[in-house]
């Protein structure tokens, strides 16, 4: 375990250093990176102007939700980089995948560290900014509770992102193309996390409560620290499954991973 | 021209190929969509109309935005910085036609496809699940087809632009994140440009992006008194000039840095 994780850091340290060469470029990545998502909340700010509110939620009530997925999403896609099913799905296609197969070292771990791309910290920085200036300009009581139960969402979001991952990379064993629709998982139910999930037609929010139950993962928790009324009326402790909802999909994905890896076979490149 | 069109032809055909790729983008942006929908019609709350916008229309716009996406390649176009970087520029300069004519009858081709097979059935199944509006007028159709076709003008001579940096840099993707991710933001993509602040507007209206998406909205949704929209396809027309000719002297420049190596 130990000389895994020694091995780990040192992969991931010569990744860090190579995109630390160019300097400028990296520079440049890593504002555009956290841009993006700022250009996008920056949108949301200004219509909030003209409507003051979206179904009950203020502008900093919603940046709480939005500042805390999107910071969690760069850092899982930052750790998880060498799943991004489309990088991977390059991987598989190329033959890279099966090069890893030849080394003595653990298949998991070689995914792991063979892609960490630093510019995502860009996302984290401006997730975590929003977040932190949501939290300014909310009027909220803070308790013992609160202050524990904030890192184990934050950490929950990372592991059911990464989850999502993870399983997308799996599907390419049998599709090799990577596909796309897998973007409506990741980035969509990013996109959707950001905001509160009573905007939602009803089927949407079924499918994200019962199907891929997203819902536990941050707007649950996110009624219990705001102390906001529940309007689907869940049983009372649904705001404690984040962490459950969140390493449950994980440790499923990492599961069907195991069983991708036994059923796979080169495409020959 | 004949060479032209048979440049759309092929580059059409060539889009036509990856079916399984065009499905995909069509369901992403299908959902993502049905987000914004959401997000819009939530803000609207009770109100009947906002800045001239009803919420019927605010619909509509989400569909025509996503429509555009694979049209004006919204997200990224790396295609000619590709061809910089591994010397297929080489070729492309020996054509007997101008390099601009040559990346701009492919992305005709390019652009007519994605709006055939991406934006029309997004705007179907809009009009099947949630109900679109449509200009009432012969006369407004073809204002929205004019602002279309100036609209591609804009955004190509645009993406041909920002492609050409890659003379001077060695890795000038990031370069091309920033110039994208801006145009999405201030071309009226995230948002319709009315919703902002006035102050906001009347920035934006000194860039060439808000001709690009947030005239053909404008256009479409009809919330523009006749002669504004006279006014407006002008400004998209000069935008496209001024791109096309900073594009020509910037490419100028950059072939005189350009050095090929045989082999």
């Amino acid at each position: 375990m130990i000389k895994s994780l020694l091995l780990y850091f040192r992969l991931i340290s010569i990744q860090i250093r190579s995109q630390l060469h160019y300097r400028f470029p990296f520079l440049l990545d890593l504002i555009a990176t956290g841009f993006i998502t700022l250009l996008g909340f920056l949108s949301l700010v200004f219509v909030f102007q003209r409507f003051g509110h979206i179904r009950g939620w203020t502008l900093a009530e919603v940046a709480f939700l939005y500042g805390l997925v999107d910071s969690a999403f760069g850092l899982m896609d930052m750790v998880f980089s060498g799943f991004d099913p489309q990088a991977f799905g390059r991987k598989v296609r190329f033959g890279q995948f099966d090069q890893m197969m030849l080394k003595p070292v653990n298949l998991t771990l070689q995914v792991f560290s063979s892609e960490f791309i630093l510019r995502r910290l860009g996302r984290i920085l401006e997730g975590t900014t929003i977040f932190i200036i949501s939290i300014g300009l909310l009027d909220m009581t803070w308790t013992f509770g609160k202050l524990v139960y904030l890192p184990v969402v934050y950490f929950s979001t990372v592991a059911f992102f990464g989850g999502l991952f993870i399983i997308g990379a799996t599907v390419t064993f049998w599709t090799i193309e990577s596909i796309e629709v897998v973007n409506i998982f990741t980035y969509g139910g990013t996109e959707m996390m950001s905001y509160p999930m009573h905007i939602y037609q009803d089927f949407l929010r079924r499918f994200f409560t019962y199907i891929i139950p997203a819902i536990f993962i941050n707007y649950y928790p996110a009624l219990y620290f705001l102390d906001k009324p529940d309007p689907f009326n869940m049983p009372e402790y649904a705001y404690l499954l984040s962490p459950i909802v969140g390493f449950g999909i994980l440790s499923i994905a990492l599961a069907f991973w195991r069983v991708g890896i036994r059923h796979y076979q080169s495409t020959g490149t | 021209m004949r060479l032209f069109w048979e440049l759309v032809l092929t580059s059409f055909h060539r889009q036509l190929a990856y079916r399984a790729a065009i499905l995909a983008g069509l369901a992403t942006n299908f959902f993502f969509g049905l987000l914004r929908l959401a997000v819009l019609v939530a803000l609207f709350g009770d109100q009947i109309a906002v800045e001239g916008v009803s919420k019927q229309a605010a619909i509509t716009y989400t569909g025509l935005a996503q429509a555009m996406i694979g049209f004006l390649s919204l997200f990224s176009w790396y295609e000619l910085m590709n061809t910089i970087y591994t010397g297929g520029i080489a070729s492309d300069l020996l054509k007997p036609m101008g390099y601009f004519t040559y990346w701009l009858g492919q992305d005709v081709g390019r652009a007519l496809a994605q709006l055939i097979m991406r934006g029309l059935p997004i705007m179907a199944a809009y009009a099947i699940f949630f109900g679109i509006v449509t200009p009432n007028s012969p006369a407004q159709w073809v204002a929205v087809v004019i602002s279309l076709v100036l609209a591609l003008l804009v955004s190509f001579s645009w993406r041909f632009l920002v492609n050409l940096a890659a003379f001077w840099y060695p890795n000038a993707l990031g370069i091309g994140r920033l110039a994208f991710t801006l145009s999405l933001f201030l071309s009226g993509f995230l948002m319709p440009l009315r919703f902002f602040p006035d102050w906001f507007q009347r920035i934006c209206a000194f860039t060439p992006f808000p001709y690009t998406i947030n005239t053909v909205v404008e256009v479409y949704l009809g919330v523009l008194p006749r002669d504004e929209v006279i006014l407006s396809l002008a400004l998209q027309l000069i935008w496209a000039i001024i791109l096309m000719l900073a594009g020509q002297i910037v490419l100028r420049a950059g072939i005189r840095k350009l050095v090929i190596l045989g082999g």
